[in-house]
């Protein structure tokens, strides 16, 4: 990843993580705000719902002492003392009370328990209240709730006992309303807010026992859990349900036990919280995040953009730079557009390139006057030998013309043959540093290297032997299958010749002299190896300089004019050399056929060769 | 005479199958229309419209000679076409032939009780016109308004006599409570009361007027038992049933209760079925079913003595560990069932309640009691119904009105009844 995209993930980064993090507390906050609304509601509507019941239970309480103390009442009160009468005097009494009483149940009972009169469920007389344990206990308290036990059915209840004292034995009133869906409605729900009741009849969840559900609650299954939670522990349960995948139908619910005679649960009363502005909310909350973060992402790219250009483009032209000398050219500059640290950096980048400028020319220079001084120092040396005996022969000459006329004559052609002869040798030293400086380049045609090679050690063969007892024996080793190459074929024989004469210098006193060729991956590879006198390492390091030489009578262009060769051939020679354990001269050429077709465009060579 | 009644008839036709078949109807029905034959207050069979009949050896053919000189109400003289056509309407299968002063009428089968099954109210002889009806009895129609109100006026040619009252008014549709009020402010003479209000009925000036047992009220099962545990959860129920108790609180000790299908006066043996309660029995057989199913009861909803005795059953069954659940449905599990006798005739009266009651028409072996009790066992046997009470016809009456008597069957015989001072 490049510095570039790396300062954008940061920014984006950067930029998603604190919008995100603003939205997460934003809407963590709004909700607390929220639950704590939905709790101070929730609180509400249930001091709400105790004060409409203590009215209503009040009420009740006042109307049942009206009937317990009715003419009516006190008659069947008289009338149950004086003895057994007809059960059936009695069974319609209890249903015009209630209903000028505007009660939902009445019920007069002996003090038994029996029924004798009951307005909600006539058929009932006789029978026993099982929810009315001890109705002498009852008796005058505050109401409370009751599940009345009807034919086929069973109702919640607010309901209040009373007694009449009129005879010996009491007879007791019993009555009160259906707690129900006119009573639920009498509370004053805020919008969002349901209330139900869930009367508790039998083990489990009933959907029948749910008086006015919500209308959303579907399935009502759903309510299974929180009822179950709220009935087993006796206190008030809260859960959110979810009603379907829109969360805007969630609810809070909030269940209270409501509890009748002995603490026992007989009703839930559900109070619903709609989530609904919450959760619209929270969705516009998260909408305007990813608006921001969107934008703020984008702002991010477009800054990074900039930022990185500011920050990468000197560096990319530095490294740009870098690479330019790195191939070499010196003369590399880099603009210095901000005074910063990346503008100190390319200032000292430029120092560094004019300095490295000004050393390499000084470097040349040097190199130069040391070339000169060591082409001097050659010369010097090569012209000095034959020089010598010139001027000795000539000095001998001389002398023997003044001192001794007939002493010249005789020595005369035997000096002249030495003049002559070292003239001859200053004509070959002349000869081959001329030869070095006008190294022609490739006539490029097809070349079998094995053949190449054969020719070259077929030339020395007679040298090879010369030397008996101390030959040299050669030996080729040619690959079979190795690929023709474009080469000039003289150059390369030129270069094998002086490769093959090096190696007979190196074995003054014979050894082996192989010749080997390879193909390569890509190319061609030869090898001359001998097995004379070796090199020491500094040697192969300055083996293949010009004018460098280990031989006493070398002038130290051979191995220059070698690597000329090949290097004009595109390929790359190396020496493998111990002391003592001959050398082994390596040259790698490729293939080079692209050469083939231009060299067939190009004009003939004209020079002349020598 | 003022009268009162808790029916509203929409018809005055005997005949017609829509109307409910009660007392009521059927005492409104024989002030107007006479039949063949009547029954007296022994239960025997009396010359009415008919004075003499004879029937041919194997009893398939019957001959009824006709009074001579009675006319229908609108003059039109009481031809035996005229009674086999209203013979033909009320009995489509039977043939029936005019034979000079008589009708002949022959049945595919054996018909021994056929004089007795023309006592019977439907058989009551009428002539339809378009859209009026006459009949030969001591009140004819004046007026008549479907469901509310009917005036009687005396029939002055009546073959019995002129009744001593001149017209009769009938008001329709009232309740006990309407009935009780309109008695207290001397607004009616006569009123027909549902068995529970009679208790409360008989305070006061009002006189009470109670027939034998006629109306049998009782638990029908759409269907018959289908397997062991069917009937073994019937038999649960009926043993689980507190009669008694409704009797005594609800019925006021009025009426009977019953397992049986025949009313003891007219069986002289429903007390070998026995009746009581055995709430232990009932919860055991319930114990040795493996699951009770929920049954379905239904009731006719405008009567509230059905709706109270339905509620009873229900808690009785409950404590009996069977759940009954009432239900308006066409096909419930149960029925509360109300069947006025029209006949004193045993094997006639078993034939009506088997009729009424879907159950298979019974069958007798003879006409002996023995018979009539082997014949009732087996429709009992199949427990497809629970007998539980039988109710008299009750009439509350003004303090004026005189010589009222109830037939055996619980019709009252306004042609005979007048009106007196009221006592001071």
């Amino acid at each position: 990843m490049n510095f570039r995209r790396k300062l954008l993930t940061v920014f984006a980064l950067t930029v998603f993580v604190s919008v995100g993090a603003v939205a997460w507390i934003i809407a963590n906050v709004t909700r607390r705000a929220f639950e704590r609304q939905d709790e101070q509601r929730t609180a509400a509507l249930i001091a709400q719902f105790q004060h409409g019941y203590n009215q209503r239970a009040a009420d009740i309480a006042r109307r049942i002492d009206a009937i317990a103390t009715s003419e009516a009442a006190t008659r069947v009160a008289l009338s149950l003392s004086h003895g057994p009468t007809e059960a059936g005097e009695y069974l319609r009494e209890a249903s015009p009370l209630a209903e000028s009483h505007r009660l939902d149940y009445l019920e007069f009972l002996d003090a038994e328990g029996h029924i004798l009169s009951s307005a909600q469920a006539p058929a009932k007389f006789g029978y026993i209240d099982s929810a009315l344990h001890d109705l002498h206990a009852l008796d005058g308290k505050a109401p409370f709730l009751k599940i009345e036990e009807l034919p086929e059915s069973t109702a919640l209840g607010l309901f209040a006992v009373r007694s009449n004292n009129a005879a010996d034995r009491p007879m007791y009133v019993v009555g009160g309303e259906h707690l129900d869906r006119s009573f639920l409605s009498s509370l004053e729900l805020p919008q969002g807010m349901h209330t139900a009741l869930y009367q508790v009849a039998a083990p489990g969840f009933s959907a029948q026992a749910l008086t006015d559900p919500g209308p959303n609650w579907k399935p009502l299954d759903a309510l299974a859990p929180l009822l179950a939670q709220a009935q087993s522990s006796g206190r008030e349960a809260s859960q959110l349900i979810h009603w379907s995948s829109d969360a805007a139908e969630d609810e809070t619910l909030d269940a209270i036990p409501l509890k009748g005679e002995g603490d026992k649960t007989l009703a839930v009363l559900l109070v619903s919280n709609s989530r609904r502005p919450y959760v619209e909310l929270k969705r516009r909350i998260e909408s305007a995040a990813l608006f921001v973060g969107g934008a703020g992402i984008l702002v991010a790219i477009l800054l990074s953009t900039w930022a990185a250009a500011r920050v990468t483009r000197p560096v990319e032209q530095l490294a740009e730079a870098a690479r330019e000398v790195a191939a070499g050219n010196l003369t590399a500059h880099v603009d210095v557009t901000s005074p910063d640290e990346i503008g100190e950096l390319a200032q000292a980048f430029n120092r560094m390139t004019t300095e490295l400028l000004e050393q390499k020319d000084r470097l040349v220079q040097t190199e130069r006057v040391a070339a000169w001084r060591e082409l001097a120092r050659r010369l010097a040396h090569e012209l000095k030998n034959p020089l010598f005996p010139l001027q000795l022969t000539v000095e001998n000459l001389v002398r023997a013309r003044e001192q001794n006329p007939q002493m010249f004559e005789e020595i005369f052609p035997e000096s002249a043959q030495t003049l002559l002869t070292e003239i001859s040798n200053l004509k070959a030293i002349i000869g081959r540093f001329g030869e070095f400086s006008k190294m022609p380049q490739p006539q490029w045609q097809r070349v079998d290297l094995n053949q190449l090679a054969q020719g070259v050690v077929r030339l020395f063969q007679a040298q090879f032997r010369a030397g008996e007892p101390t030959a040299i024996n050669a030996q080729l080793e040619l690959a079979s299958d190795l690929p023709a190459i474009a080469a000039d074929p003289e150059l390369l024989h030129r270069a094998l010749s002086n490769l093959v004469l090096n190696a007979m210098d190196a074995m003054p006193q014979g050894g082996a002299l192989t010749v080997r060729t390879r193909p390569r991956a890509e190319g061609v590879a030869i090898e001359i190896a001998d097995t004379g006198s070796g090199m020491t390492p500094e040697e192969c390091e300055r083996i293949f300089t010009p004018y460098y030489t280990s031989k006493q009578h070398g002038t130290g262009l051979g191995l220059a004019i070698v690597q000329s060769v090949v290097s004009d051939h595109h390929g790359k020679i190396s020496v493998h050399s111990e002391a003592g354990r001959g050398a082994t001269f390596l040259i790698e050429l490729p293939m080079n056929l692209d050469k083939l077709s231009s060299a067939a465009a190009a004009p003939p060579r004209v020079e002349p060769r020598t | 005479l003022r009268v009162q009644s808790r029916i509203a008839p929409t018809s005055l036709d005997p005949t017609d199958p829509s109307q409910p078949d009660t007392v009521a109807r059927r005492a409104i029905s024989a002030l107007v229309f006479d039949t063949l034959v009547t029954t007296d207050a022994r239960g025997l069979l009396r010359p009415a419209l008919a004075v003499a009949w004879q029937a041919d050896p194997g009893n398939q053919r019957w001959k009824f000679v006709l009074r001579p000189d009675v006319k229908f109400h609108d003059g039109s003289p009481l031809a035996p076409e005229a009674v086999g056509a209203s013979l033909r309407e009320a009995n489509p299968t039977w043939k029936i032939f005019p034979e000079a002063d008589a009708i002949v009428i022959e049945r595919d089968a054996p018909a021994p009780n056929l004089a007795a099954e023309l006592a019977r109210p439907r058989n009551a002889i009428v002539k339809r016109d378009s859209d009026a009806l006459a009949g030969t009895g001591p009140f004819a129609i004046r007026s008549f308004t479907s469901g509310k109100h009917l005036t009687l006026a005396a029939n002055e040619d009546s073959w019995a006599g002129r009744p001593y009252l001149d017209t009769i008014e009938v008001d329709f549709g009232k309740t006990g409570r309407d009935q009780l009020i309109a008695l207290d402010s001397g607004r009616v003479d006569l009123a027909d009361v549902s068995p529970d209000q009679t208790a409360r009925a008989t305070t006061g000036a009002r006189h009470l007027l109670t027939s034998q047992p006629v109306e049998l009220i009782g638990l029908v099962f759409t269907h018959d038992a289908q397997s062991p545990e069917d009937r073994a959860l019937r038999s649960a129920l009926a043993l689980s049933i507190d009669r008694a108790s409704v009797r005594h609180v609800i019925l006021q000790s009025s009426g009977d209760t019953t397992a049986a299908l025949l009313p003891e006066w007219i069986s002289g043996y429903s007390f070998v079925f026995p009746d009581a309660q055995n709430l232990p029995l009932a919860r055991q057989k319930r114990a040795e079913l493996r699951q009770a199913p929920t049954l379905t009861i239904a009731y006719d909803p405008s009567d509230p003595f059905a709706q109270v005795v339905a509620e009873r059953v229900i808690l009785n069954a409950k404590d009996a560990g069977l759940t009954l659940q009432t239900t308006s449905s066409a096909t419930p599990d149960l029925r509360l069932v109300r069947i006025s006798l029209d006949t004193a005739d045993p094997q006639l009266a078993l034939g009506q309640i088997a009729s009424q009651f879907n159950l298979a028409a019974p069958r007798f072996a003879s006409s002996s009691s023995d018979a009539i009790y082997e014949a009732e066992n087996a429709a009992l046997q199949s427990q497809r119904v629970i007998p539980l009470f039988y109710l008299p016809a009750t009439y509350l009456l003004g303090p004026n009105v005189r010589s009222v008597r109830l037939s055996l069957l619980g019709i009252p015989d306004l042609a005979n009844t007048w009106l007196g001072a009221p006592p001071q």
